[in-house]
């Protein structure tokens, strides 16, 4: 009855027609917040159009940690499922942005993923670096622009994999949370809900762990 | 000195190199996940996966209640066992006392029960048969013929 409803709704929303192109515009215009409390009162149009709105965002986040393409879905499905029950607690929150708050759920649920994996035999044991990936690292370190031409280079993505695979989950996510997604000490905190003085020395032991890490092929 | 420059130096190396790797880890998947966000039937397949957690969270709501009230009966149970058993435990004393033909109690002797009305106590272990009572009744009889 309800999944009749529910497919009644959604069938209003995506079919051409007059009406339906109203609520379409309607349900683009609302903020994120009005669509929360819709969604979070049973309108399962308005909890779409979150999932539209944000789906790429939370995709990209997996992207950072998770290279196929399941693991990278499980992981937008788990932080979209976890936010659909979750919906109250964002309503009768602080939270200003919902933007901020799905990405905090993605990118917890990567670190579970990440801890999952690393607790798992096969998980734990990162691949072996082979001599050549070996060799291009130490020219690497030796050459006065180390790290300039990294990126470009195809050896690198594989061999960045296997290194990252050695830190901790907990270094690894701050260390993308730093490095790629750019975000300051104070959103770090605020996404982890640490101080910014432990923000500071997790950082700095996630900086010395990777350094480690790369020593060894000096 | 230089020692200490090339020390720093390495380490500014290891500093960059490492973050060049981050970089390179972390970007080198965004045409797959934006292939991902892009999937046709994602939606279809979350919304499918909510309605069987909603049943999986109902399901351990309804269990949970039930582990609730069990809970909240355990004291009341507790204490109808307790009543049932004293009830139990002072009902087979009663008997006991009042049914075994061959124990006799202080009480019996004095006759406490039934202070005033005369009783006649067997102070014997053995009971008294069918041709005691017949006897008993014929000596009474002939005591009161021959007065």
């Amino acid at each position: 009855m309800d999944e009749q409803a529910d497919n009644s709704d959604l069938g209003a929303l995506a079919s051409p027609g007059h009406a339906a192109d109203a609520a379409v515009a309607t349900a683009a215009d609302v903020s994120d917040v009005e669509l929360v409390s819709r969604a979070g009162a049973g309108d399962e149009p308005a909890f779409e159009e979150l999932f539209n709105r944000h789906r790429r965002r939370v995709s990209l986040i997996a992207g950072r940690f998770f290279r196929q393409r399941e693991q990278i879905e499980e992981i937008v499905q788990e932080s979209f499922m976890k936010a659909y029950f979750a919906l109250p607690d964002f309503a009768n929150g602080q939270e200003n942005s919902f933007a901020s708050w799905i990405a905090r759920i993605a990118f917890n649920a990567c670190y579970d993923e990440l801890r999952r994996l690393k607790r798992r035999p096969e998980g734990a044991a990162s691949g072996d670096i082979s001599e050549e990936e070996e060799a291009w690292l130490k020219s690497q370190l030796r050459s006065a622009g180390a790290g300039a031409d990294v990126e470009a280079a195809a050896i690198a993505r594989d061999l960045a994999d296997k290194l990252l695979a050695r830190l901790s989950p907990e270094d690894r996510l701050l260390l993308v949370m730093l490095d790629v997604e750019g975000m300051s000490v104070a959103e770090i905190g605020a996404s982890n809900k640490w101080s910014i003085s432990k923000v500071k020395v997790r950082a700095h032991r996630a900086r010395a762990s990777l350094r480690r890490v790369l020593e060894r092929f000096v | 000195m230089i020692g200490k420059h090339n020390k720093g130096e390495t380490s500014e190396r290891l500093e960059r190199l490492g973050r060049a790797i981050v970089r390179v880890s972390a970007e080198a998947n965004e045409a797959e996940a934006e292939a991902v966000a892009a999937s046709p039937f994602l939606y279809a397949r979350l919304r499918t996966r909510i309605n069987a957690e909603a049943e999986r969270r109902a399901g351990g709501e309804t269990w949970l209640t039930l582990l609730g009230v069990f809970w909240r009966s355990v004291p009341a149970m507790a204490l109808i066992a307790v009543f049932a058993f004293v009830l139990f435990w002072t009902s087979s004393l009663g008997t006991t006392t009042t049914t075994s033909p061959g124990v006799l109690s202080d009480e019996a002797f004095m006759d406490a029960r039934d202070a005033g009305i005369e009783s006649v106590v067997f102070a014997e272990r053995r009971p008294l048969s069918s041709d005691d009572v017949l006897a008993t009744i014929l000596r009474e009889d002939e005591r009161e013929v021959s007065r």
